[in-house]
């Protein structure tokens, strides 16, 4: 058990749309310092609404969101967002300043800051995602969507939250790209002591990056524990639709040959399948 | 004989860009083939898929070298339109292509341009929605559905034309891995009917089993071209070109690389368990 104090505490948080829709119904979640956790789910399961609770956008129809000592309930947007980041997953839904110095300005000078704190945090969000001095002047349209995205992550690491949220990362990236922005949130989580929540559908993104899983489905969650811990569980997340990464699928195959039904990386089971070859030789 | 497409010796530079997209592309596709294209972003595969249907050179600007013929014919000499007819694309974003109110308007639109009467309007409807089931939603906006129901709207208002070659361009790219399978469901069912398939796609696990051929792009140039099983025997060119191939494979191309195993690397889970099982 976890004896440190959790950054976030939600507590039997319902959450209904103004339309009617239940989309999350009674979720107990705790998120300490340092962790790095996949929300997982098919469409329409409550992850994004879960985010969007968890940094105040909206608030609980019934139950508490706690981030440190604020209840978001009686907490104003300005005091969230500066604890908790949310990135779109399509960066042009939140990109639409003239170019990439305002866009990442923008968050920092939005809460007041003095103009001189304000250059301070962009620069530093700017130098920490890696991009140029040269495209601090660019419209960020005129960006790669690698970039594009590292512009959106730098507007809400201006804002300096504990706890960033990405929505999708990977989302129409090819494989190169989609490593080369998740060591970047790997280094921000290991190096630079962010919390990272991430949403997505790529699983072996998941068992790659992730220490920790929470499986959601019809707005609840249906699982949370160590990234093994939740693949193991494959009758669950079947019913959920989703599968766990290849390789995973394949150590649950032969599991009666020895293999570790957790297994997460290609790298994991090839260790394992020569250990298992010098037991078998040398019995 | 005349193939369904055939490109020779074509090059495609867009106006006002350095370099040129594609570079000296040859590609011969025959009818009733399921060609699956990868390669990184970048490498021109939403180029090459408009090159195929007229949309290069049609409608973008820039310079030409070689020859794109569709059935024997330039894509150049068909006649306004008449080459859409037979080559259907379905983009990566469905919403670009919608145009109706209801489900229903948007999968009758493009028959109702070919001028096509009421009762085979009637009888295409009823097959295509069957096909992709989308009969339940047919009233609504195509605004209001999911995700994966608007791509398999996308694709059923491109399916209701009968193109001979259907062209679909990161088709699951946006998708859950539920609304990916269905989408890869719908174009399992085309495959036994013999259509001829070309898709872009980076999701290789769904892509393997149904692709009979495989071409890798990578700056703008054919890196590889071959049947899936002989393709996926290369896998130091794919992996090079930055592709990332599914994990079943890749253990047993690293088992390789440390000499514990010689042989065809697996393309499936299903075969990959069974040289475990073989190897035991």
């Amino acid at each position: 058990m976890n004896t440190q104090t959790p950054f976030i505490r939600v507590s039997n948080l319902n959450y209904q749309y103004p339309d009617g829709t239940h989309a999350l119904w009674d979720i107990n979640l705790e998120i300490y310092e340092g962790e790095f956790i996949a929300f997982i789910g098919q469409n329409g399961s409550g992850k994004t609404t879960l985010s969007k609770c968890l940094n105040g956008l909206f608030k609980p129809t019934s139950g508490d969101v706690i981030v440190e000592d604020l209840n978001s309930k009686t907490s104003s947007i300005v005091q969230m967002v500066r604890r908790v980041g949310y990135v779109f997953q399509n960066p042009d839904h939140q990109l639409f300043n003239n170019n990439c110095w305002d866009e990442i300005a923008y968050g920092p000078r939005n809460i007041q800051l003095p103009e001189e704190q304000v250059k301070e945090r962009v620069e530093e969000a700017a130098q920490v995602v890696g991009l140029p001095e040269r495209y601090f002047s660019e419209h960020p349209f005129f960006l790669s969507k690698g970039l594009r995205q590292r512009v959106a992550i730098a507007s809400i690491l201006a804002l300096r939250p504990k706890l960033i949220i990405v929505d999708e990362p990977t989302t129409g990236q090819d494989a190169r790209q989609s490593f080369e922005i998740m060591d970047f949130l790997k280094d921000l989580n290991e190096n630079h002591g962010h919390i990272i929540v991430i949403i997505t559908h790529d699983m072996p993104i998941v068992a790659a990056y992730a220490r920790r899983v929470v499986a959601m489905g019809q707005g609840r969650i249906l699982a949370d524990g160590p990234t093994a811990e939740v693949f193991k569980q494959t009758e669950l997340l079947a019913q959920t639709f989703l599968e766990p990464p290849q390789i995973t699928q394949l150590a649950q195959r032969v599991q009666d040959l020895g293999y570790d039904p957790g297994t997460l990386t290609v790298e994991s089971m090839v260790a394992q399948h020569i250990a298992l070859r010098a037991r078998r030789d040398n019995p | 004989m005349v193939h369904l497409i055939e490109i020779e010796n074509y090059s495609w530079q867009y106006l006002n860009t350095p370099q040129e997209a594609l570079k000296n592309i040859n590609l011969k596709i025959e009818q009733g083939s399921f060609v699956g294209i990868i390669g990184p972003n970048g490498a021109g595969k939403t180029t090459l898929a408009y090159s195929m249907d007229g949309l290069i050179p049609g409608q973008y600007r820039g310079l030409k070298h070689g020859v794109v013929k569709i059935r024997g014919i330039e894509v150049e000499e068909y006649p306004r339109g008449r080459l859409q007819q037979m080559v259907g694309m379905v983009f990566s974003d469905p919403e670009a292509q919608f145009t109706a109110m209801t489900v229903e308007d948007e999968l009758v639109f493009g028959m109702e341009n070919l001028g096509m009467s009421l009762p085979e309007i009637r009888e295409r409807l009823e097959w295509v929605t069957e096909l992709t089931e989308l009969k339940h939603l047919l009233l609504k906006p195509p605004y209001e559905i999911s995700g994966g129901q608007k791509q398999r709207v996308a694709l059923a208002a491109v399916l209701a034309m009968t193109p001979e070659v259907l062209i679909l361009d990161e088709p699951t790219s946006m998708l859950d891995p539920v609304s990916r399978k269905r989408v890869f469901e719908v174009l399992q069912k085309l495959k036994q009917s013999q259509n001829t398939v070309i898709v872009i796609e980076h999701s290789l696990e769904n892509l393997i089993p149904l692709a009979d051929r495989m071409i890798l792009l990578a700056d703008g140039e054919i890196a590889l071209d071959a049947e899936t099983g002989e393709f996926f025997q290369r896998l130091d060119l794919l992996l090079e070109k930055g592709i990332s191939p599914p994990g079943a494979m890749r253990f047993f191309y690293e088992l390789t690389q440390k000499n514990l195993y010689h042989g065809r690397l697996p393309l499936t889970v299903d075969e990959a368990a069974a040289l475990l099982r073989g190897a035991a």
